[in-house]
């Protein structure tokens, strides 16, 4: 077995022993075959003594539960890291930032405590997947929809506090921002309820977010301190209709006044659903095209002519690529629509877009889907279902095989940086990146696009490669932290990383000689003294291993 | 470095730490390896793309077990089967696929307290044979010395399968080259496997 940092073989087997009374002794794993369930698929440290890997787990059932456990954990120093589902691959999955700890998996804490529909919210525990709760709601027959990831095998709770996102309106996308109101088991044993669950008795625990007094949801996410148990989740009541419309743009420089009009669009709620952008000429599908293109269905591949102005083209441009196009008459940029709400209204809404949107020149308009909803069985196999509030594992599938992907490759790391929501920074971006690539000795990154998860700031998000080999994954450890030093350069940041990185990025938000990160410590140190809780994560380390990490 | 969406199109779990190889191969030895009560497999999983998975699945039908088909995407075996019955108690799968729904699967299947007790990763060779990796119970695995003259390699791998020890027993790792016959419709990797209980020692 092994042992936590810092931790003696003797109070190790001790803390077990009282783990095994607090849980039932078949709900703490110390075998290596257990613990190996715990390990990063996607770890970036594969094969090497690096590897961040967990000592044992211990499986609550329960608050009350959890609450020993972190008395435990501080009684005899025990590191513990907790994981809702430990499903947020290529962000570090269930291995904790600092190898040794105990993993303290909350799956068996599943209960959906309430679903209101009138309300549309919901309280879960951080055991709760995706799946169980699109379940629960479509077993009771509730007109509600749940903004999934994709995958959508993990927890809103889980999810929601990596900052993860999804699809359907904005004001659901963003996982964490659509929460309303928590519980916490803080490092000392003892529970607190944000916002209105504050009050004994509230009524809007899950309706008012803030309550009174500082709002300290925020510092429950990324973050280590405190262990959340429960969770309210805003959902989405199920529009009458959905209806997409693609603007199609036929030179470079539309991509500028493209995203002014999508943001102005977004931003006034004349399109509520996530924009998804995508250019015919560069082959870059848009997001909800990508199993259309796996199926083989996508459009054909380049002629010689293409390709040979592609591979010319500087950061996805070059005279030549754009007479090309018009000639050709194919699309430099694609954006796609989505609108939820009443079928008039979305019907209106498309048009007041296409106005807008006629003003660039050559602007041309592709009518897409029209549904009314909920959607038939047939429907629903041809769409792309988190866009539709339905959880899905067909991104796994992709990896198999397929028509464009007879020999599929990697697993991944993500390289996630923020850029502001312009025209101008995506092409900026695009030359940084491509420029950085060839300097840091990786793969050239052809012409991307950025999603819309976020309504006021793109997102890229890169696959950076894990591979079979260690010199490989070493070299390419070093390209990511430079690629996040080249970025912050730029005033880039990322939104969320995997363990690996996490000090490097923290170290990246240095303003006035990291004063925030500075704050988190001092914050760290008083409501874990002790730093039992996942320690490292997020680059907040507790006192006792913080001049180690520096 | 590639985008998401180029990302997704080359495919998100394709080499993914198979975690069950080293699950697998703990030595714990609570039966004797006489004592073969079989685990009892309340589903088989192929993929319908495959001329081999179905070979598989066409065996295991003769041997009087359900079959669930897939091509590729398991959300539908997940949430309309799974995902419930596994709610009620574990029982076991086993499955001849490809990565993607076996790496879906061994991560779900312990949140139920199951793993992945059997594996066997099969690559094409050049030569035209096809090796056979597998690691697993011991017993099994000396069973799986016919793949060494099977061309009809999936079919064994059926009858294999079944016969998985339902209690933990020794186990071990060992590889088969043997004979194939490669339609163009198989991969060069396809996996079989077996999800069972955890029975703890």
């Amino acid at each position: 077995m092994k042992v936590p940092p810092g931790v003696s073989p003797a109070d190790f087997s001790e803390a077990i022993k009282r783990f095994e009374d607090a849980v039932g002794k078949d709900w703490v794993f110390t075998s290596d075959e257990d613990v190996a369930l715990y390990r990063d698929p996607y770890s970036p440290f594969l094969g090497e003594p690096e590897e961040l890997l967990a000592s044992a787990a211990v499986a609550p059932d329960g608050v009350e539960q959890v609450q020993a456990v972190v008395r435990i954990a501080n009684e005899y120093k025990i590191p513990i890291y907790p994981v809702s589902t430990g499903k947020n691959l290529g962000y570090g999955g269930s291995a904790p930032v600092f190898s040794g700890s105990v993993v303290l998996d909350l799956k068996r804490m599943n209960r959906i405590l309430e679903v209101n529909e009138e309300s549309a919210y919901a309280l879960v525990e951080p055991g709760v997947s995706y799946f169980d709760l699109y379940r629960y709601i479509q077993e009771k027959g509730l007109k509600l929809w749940v903004d999934v990831p994709d995958p959508g095998w993990g927890s809103p709770v889980g999810n929601a506090l990596d900052r993860g996102g999804g699809y359907l309106m904005a004001q659901y996308r963003n996982h964490f921002d659509s929460h309303c109101g928590m519980e916490v088991v803080l490092a000392n044993g003892e529970i607190i309820r944000t916002g209105m669950g504050a009050m004994p008795g509230a009524k809007t625990w899950q309706e008012y977010k803030s309550g009174f007094g500082p709002w300290v949801d925020g510092i429950f996410s990324q973050s280590n301190f405190g262990v959340v148990t429960k969770m309210g989740f805003w959902l989405m009541p199920e529009p009458e209709a959905y209806l997409s419309g693609t603007v199609m743009l036929s030179r470079h420089a539309d991509l500028i006044p493209m995203v002014k009009i999508l943001n102005y669009l977004e931003n006034t709620r004349v399109t509520n659903g996530m924009p998804d952008l995508g250019s015919p000429l560069l082959q870059i599908p848009m997001i909800a095209e990508i199993d259309v293109f796996n199926r083989g269905d996508g459009p054909p591949p380049p002629d010689a002519e293409l390709a040979g102005l592609l591979a010319k083209s500087d950061a996805g441009y070059s005279p030549e690529l754009e007479q090309y196009a018009l000639k050709k008459g194919i699309s430099y940029w694609s954006c796609k629509l989505s609108f939820y709400g009443a079928q008039k209204a979305n019907e209106a809404n498309w048009e007041f877009a296409k106005e807008r949107f006629s003003t660039i020149p050559g602007a041309k308009f592709v009518e897409g889907e029209s549904y009314k909803l909920p959607l038939t069985p047939e429907q629903r196999e041809k769409v792309h279902k988190p866009q539709f509030g339905i959880p899905s594992l067909t991104m796994f599938s992709i990896g198999a095989r397929s028509p464009v992907n007879p020999t599929p490759t990697n697993d991944h790391m993500w390289f996630s940086p923020i850029i502001p929501r312009t025209g101008e920074a995506i092409i900026e971006a695009n030359r940084v990146f491509n420029e950085a690539a060839k300097e840091f000795g990786i793969p050239a990154l052809a012409f991307s696009l950025p999603s819309c998860y976020w309504e006021r700031a793109f997102i890229f998000i890169f696959a950076f490669p894990v591979t079979r080999d260690v010199e490989t994954n070493k070299k390419n450890r070093a390209a990511f932290k430079k690629l996040v030093q080249r970025a912050a350069e730029h005033g880039w940041g990322e939104y969320r990383t995997a363990p690996a990185y996490q000090d490097t990025i923290m170290n990246t938000y240095g303003y006035n000689n990291h004063s925030l990160l500075r704050f988190h410590e001092t914050l760290k140190d008083a409501v874990d003294p002790n730093g039992i809780l996942s320690a490292g994560r997020y680059g907040i380390w507790p006192k006792h291993l913080r001049k180690s990490n520096a | 470095m590639s985008s998401r969406r180029e990302f997704l199109q080359m495919g998100v779990a394709a080499l993914a730490l198979p975690i069950s190889a080293h699950a697998a191969l703990s030595p714990a030895s609570s039966i004797l390896d006489g004592e073969t009560t079989a685990t009892p497999l309340y589903k088989v999983v192929f993929d319908e793309r495959f001329s081999a998975s179905r070979a598989f699945a066409e065996e295991a039908e003769r041997l009087g077990l359900s079959i669930h088909g897939i091509k590729g995407d398991m959300t539908d075996l997940w949430y309309h089967d799974l995902h419930a019955r596994w709610k009620e108690g574990p029982v076991a799968i086993a499955g001849l696929t490809a990565h993607g729904p076996i790496f879906c699967l061994e991560r779900l299947a312990w949140d139920q307290r199951m793993r992945v007790v059997f594996r066997a990763d099969h690559r094409y060779r050049a030569d035209g044979s096809i090796e056979h990796a597998l690691s697993g119970p011991s017993i099994l695995l000396r069973r799986a010395a016919a793949l060494g003259d099977e061309i009809n390699w999936s079919s064994e791998m059926a009858s294999l399968v079944t016969r998985c020890p339902a209690m933990r027993s020794q186990t071990s790792q060992s590889n088969v080259i043997g004979p194939a016959v490669k339609h163009a419709d198989d991969p060069e990797h396809l996996i079989s496997w077996v999800i069972a209980p955890i029975h703890r020692a």
